[in-house]
């Protein structure tokens, strides 16, 4: 079945990302540029080349025209959105539709924050003594304001309808840790046992620390262009296969008044994504599902059919998200273990791994020779990975996806 | 436009946003109020402009009875805000009010974030909270001007099985 989208017209064609911290000791402007240089030089692209460019903040970067000057880049299109968590696949989907218009040819996506040393996403310092008002008048004065706190009840409520149990969502921890420690670039790169999780302090019950992502200071772009063009260019292309953006619940509040409250938004992205890539997820070798929290990879791979609902504590517990399992998860690390992006690099990730490229401890990984062997300090190479497929979390309201292939 | 502290924040309600100012002018007097479309009489939370069944803008104020049941709750041990520092341990319950359960559609209602409190107006002890247990509003006067709205256990036999959180 072939959806209304675009399938296999555009590409992936670079990628780039700075050093993931926790004090960069740089603006915001600084790492975005060298995040689209970094990305530019590995399509091979020079600064003529690039003629739109997308990003997202949530009033803590900077902006496509500052960078651009830095870069020497003229545009025929730009937009600085606003948007955490499921922004990168719904860019995509912009940028191919921005290009699909005749607005421009070339477009770079990036994310620049300093999440640890400036602008903290777990809510502690300045933003958690900013003005309340508008609706939040009705959460913050109740201390259920950072991100941990917000989607606590719909973690909590889906132990109590299906008995999931804290051991199994450790269990994304424990398997994205494994995938970090052969990770070079990974901010976190010890492993964890589900015992380290359970004996980790509290954030907020159900939530101990190790549930929780890292905060961290890091800049990433990804470059999207046509099919054609990017036969031309350095990398071997990776195709958008389907694309969802930013698919809301039919009641977007953080009340939770639209129920099931364990039915997150993924449930309505999935038969878009699906149907515009014509597969199924079955035919997925690898996913990314963001791991703000070890319970939202579990929800977004429930949601979006990997398996049944309910069944989400089973699923990530059984062995099928590790690498060497059937179909590994956030191979990179993930936001638990590699750095939090706001979801850029579980994208980047699954590029690299569709070209054979992931950087790794393999002696020859450079040229795509792998060994595939994932005992620790060693590869992190998904073998033969044809199809990947990254589920992004916004809220429990709001989910986007991105199904790519080689 | 409405200025109050509370727990160290500063909270600001504009004089245009008559929906939260509507909600704590009821708190001070009492009252746990949600908006009633005037169309279609169906009950909405939280506050908005529009009906989000009928879209109709017109709508008014109606009190509710301020008993619920938890429908969902958290403990939180680290505190965001710094005026939160002394509460740790403190409850943060989703409380599903009696009015218009499973309205309009199966697994909807109208449910409030509060926290919950003991008689002491201090956070309740985790051991005594569940999922499933009674509750009723009570209005805490945080300043001369500002009310807020919390709940408390009631001495009511709940109508499904108890789930308590276990970390296993």
């Amino acid at each position: 079945m072939n959806g209304p989208g675009l399938k296999d017209k555009y590409c992936i064609v670079g990628v780039g990302e700075t050093e993931y911290s926790k004090n960069s000791g740089r603006t915001t402007q600084a790492m975005a540029v060298g995040a689209v240089r970094g990305a530019m030089n590995d399509a091979g692209l020079k600064p003529g080349d690039i003629d739109g460019m997308l990003s997202y903040h949530s009033g803590d970067s900077t902006t496509s025209l500052a960078v651009t000057t830095d870069l020497g880049v003229r545009l025929n299109f730009y937009m600085d959105c606003s948007g955490g968590g499921s922004s990168t696949e719904a860019l995509v989907g912009l940028a191919m539709g921005a290009i699909e218009a005749g607005m421009c040819h070339t477009v770079a996506i990036f994310r620049s924050m300093n999440g640890y040393s400036q602008f903290r996403y777990g809510g502690t310092g300045a933003r958690a003594r900013a003005p309340v008002t508008g609706n939040a008048v009705l959460r913050i004065p109740y201390g259920f304001m950072s991100p941990a706190q917000s989607f606590a009840f719909t973690f909590m409520r889906h132990m109590m309808e299906y008995g999931t149990t804290s051991s199994q969502v450790a269990h994304a921890r424990v398997a994205h840790s494994k995938h970090a420690s052969q990770n070079p670039k990974a901010l976190l790169k010890k492993r964890f046992t589900v015992q380290d999780v359970l004996n980790s302090r509290w954030i907020t019950k159900p939530l101990h620390l190790l549930d929780c992502c890292l905060e961290t200071d890091n800049a990433t772009c990804i470059i999207v262009t046509s099919v054609e063009r990017a036969r031309n260019l350095q990398q071997r292309p990776v195709f958008i296969m389907g694309v969802a953006g930013r698919v809301s619940k039919p009641r977007a509040d953080m009340h939770y008044v639209h129920g099931p409250i364990t039915r997150v938004a993924g449930y309505y992205a999935a038969p878009i994504v699906f149907g515009n890539a014509g597969i199924e997820p079955k035919d997925v070798d690898l996913t990314g599902s963001y791991d703000a929290f070890t319970f939202t990879t579990m929800l977004m791979l429930e949601s979006y059919g990997f398996c049944q609902m309910g069944e989400g504590g089973d699923y990530v517990s059984g062995g099928i998200i590790e690498l060497g399992g059937k179909r590994p998860n956030n191979t990179s690390g993930g936001q638990l273990c590699e750095g939090y992006t706001h979801g850029m690099n579980l994208v980047i990730e699954n590029v690299r791994q569709l070209r054979g490229l992931a950087d790794d401890y393999c002696p020859q990984w450079q040229a795509g020779v792998h060994t595939y062997d994932y005992s620790e300090g060693h590869c992190r190479q998904v073998k033969d990975a044809e199809i990947s497929m990254n589920l992004g979390w916004g809220t429990p309201a709001t989910s986007s996806a991105l199904i790519l292939r080689r | 436009m409405a200025e109050y502290q509370y727990k160290g924040m500063e909270i600001i309600v504009p004089d245009n946003d008559r929906e939260h100012q509507g909600y704590f002018e009821a708190a001070r007097e009492r009252r746990l109020v949600v908006q009633r479309c005037s169309d279609c009489g169906k009950l909405r939370w939280e506050p908005g402009t529009a009906c989000p069944w009928c879209t109709s803008l017109t709508w008014e104020w109606h009190q509710v009875s301020g008993k619920g049941t938890i429908y969902s709750y958290q403990i939180v041990t680290h505190p965001i805000q710094p005026g939160f520092s002394d509460w740790v341990p403190y409850p943060v319950v989703l409380v599903e009010l009696d009015e218009q359960r499973g309205e309009p559609t199966e697994d909807e209602a109208l449910r409030i974030v509060a926290n919950l409190l003991d008689d002491q107006n201090e956070p309740e002890k985790e051991e005594n909270v569940a999922i499933g247990k009674r509750v009723e509003v009570v209005f805490v006067d945080a300043s001369e001007d500002f009310t807020i709205p919390q709940f408390r256990l009631l001495d009511e036999t709940p109508g499904a099985p108890l789930w308590q959180f276990q970390a296993t």
